[in-house]
């Protein structure tokens, strides 16, 4: 969905070892660490819960396809982020291809539950300026 | 050679005499061209600019020669657009495609993440705002510097292009599954919006953060206009109001008005009316349209070597939180 946090610390690390051109100093540079130093907070989100929040999305994925009459298991006994999103990935796919299919028979009940689902899914995985 | 003796060379050889460049520096933000100000210094004097230049890797693939077209078209319309002087499809001596506009000095660029970015001028930034938003949805078409470049759509054909578009950067550029945004593409292509009431130029990226203000309640540029084209003017005023600019928690449209007096002041200012259906149409798609925008962030920070932190911030905090708002929305919308 969006850059894991692997990632995110590679680009730290990127981002302050790259040389900069004589005009990038000043408010550019200023602005750049600024955001740097967000991305920082951010990441300590993540890495407190960031592991929790993929196994929990990644079960309720799971119960809901079961209930939709998938046989899902979470495979989750990995828990490194690589496999976890992989994992992640997979139960998403087959999310957005069951809840299309609920829309195309008209089954309301399970779309309201999708619904539901991408809620807590979204409210899950947000991260705060604050 | 420095980006610097680049734009010395450039300018000289147009100018066809000497021309000194000074104070280059490259201002924050910018993530689809990268941005600096400087100084022209001749035997004349001394004159601000700002160079915008295409970086290796775009956050939005867009056409210079729209932008550079769309802020031509509006010089001197009292929307506050700046004025464009040269553009370089090419990049002659500067290797990558620019533009050049006179600077706007005294300027300040509110944070779109700021809850209160306003302060006691909210009243007066958030009526120009939506005025000037409205005054170009009600600028007449022709005759506009921009539809050199752009062929005005049908009423009734503006949100397809639009959806059509914008899934498509999310088909393309999608690193990982989905299923939020892509209920809510399914969603609008399942719920058309009535026709546009006329259509208009769209700034494209109108919102809290890409204009200057006096700091003393008054616009004094309107700013990135890289995504402007022809369609519903609806488009803007419903970016304008996604959630994602308006972190605050009293009601208000980045910190400036209330949504009733946004539309009335749009309304008063473009001489349309909103159909609230097509509105929520419009509310939706904004949300869709962001989240491209993020995912394409997401591939450009890993696709252009993690170097730019701006696309790192948009492809994650932005992006979790566009999907917040396209589960709300989701669910008021309701099953299929």
């Amino acid at each position: 969905m969006t850059p894991a946090l692997p990632d995110i610390l590679i680009g730290q690390t990127v981002a302050l070892s790259a040389p900069s051109p004589p005009e990038a100093a000043g408010d550019y540079m200023v602005g750049k660490l600024g955001l740097l130093a967000m991305l920082a907070a951010l990441a300590a989100q993540e890495a407190e819960r960031g592991v929790a929040v993929r196994v929990a999305e990644n079960q309720a994925i799971a119960e809901v396809l079961n209930a939709a009459g998938d046989a899902v298991t979470t495979p989750d006994h990995d828990l490194a982020w690589r496999a976890l999103d992989a994992a992640n990935a997979a139960l998403r796919r087959r999310l957005i291809d069951v809840h299309e299919a609920a829309e195309q028979r008209g089954d309301g009940a399970l779309q309201r539950r999708i619904l539901e689902l991408y809620v807590a899914m979204a409210a899950d995985r947000a991260l705060s300026l604050g | 050679m420095s980006l610097a003796d680049q734009l010395v060379a450039y300018l000289s050889r147009q100018a066809g005499r000497p021309v000194h460049v000074e104070t280059l520096a490259r201002i924050p933000g910018g993530a689809s061209r990268e941005t600096y100000r400087y100084d022209a210094v001749t035997d004349d004097g001394r004159q601000g600019f700002i160079l915008r230049r295409d970086p290796p890797g775009s956050l939005i693939e867009t056409d210079r020669r729209a932008e550079f077209l769309a802020i031509r078209s509006f010089a001197g319309k009292g929307v506050a657009a700046p004025e464009a002087v040269v553009l370089e499809p090419e990049g002659a001596e500067l290797e990558r495609p620019f533009f050049i506009m006179k600077r706007v000095d005294g300027g300040l660029a509110s944070s779109p993440f700021a809850a209160d970015p306003f302060g006691t001028e909210a009243q007066a930034i958030g009526e120009q705002f939506f005025s000037i938003m409205g005054r170009i949805a009600a600028e007449p078409l022709a005759g506009l510097p921009l539809l050199e470049v752009f062929e005005p759509p049908q009423v009734g054909g503006c949100w397809r292009r639009e959806l059509d578009y914008w899934s498509g950067v999310i088909e393309a550029d999608e690193q990982h599954p989905q299923p939020i945004v892509r209920a809510a593409m399914r969603r609008l292509r399942a719920s058309p919006p009535p026709p546009a009431t006329r259509v208009a130029v769209v700034h494209g990226d109108f919102r809290n953060g890409n204009f200057l203000h006096d700091g003393a309640g008054r616009i004094i540029a309107l700013l990135d206009w890289e995504m402007a084209h022809l369609g519903d003017p609806l488009e803007d005023l419903a970016w304008a109001m996604d959630p994602l600019w308006s972190p605050g928690s009293d009601g208000r449209i980045s910190g400036m008005v209330s949504r009733e007096e946004a539309l009335a002041i749009w309304s008063r200012s473009s001489g349309l009316a909103v159909d609230p259906t097509a509105l929520k149409w419009w509310a939706l798609f904004a949300s869709v349209k962001g989240q491209a925008i993020w995912t394409s962030a997401a591939k450009a920070w890993r696709d252009g070597g993690f170097a730019e932190p701006v696309l790192a911030f948009s492809g994650w905090f932005t992006a979790r939180r566009q999907d917040e708002i396209l589960a709300a929305q989701l669910a008021e919308w309701g099953p299929l």
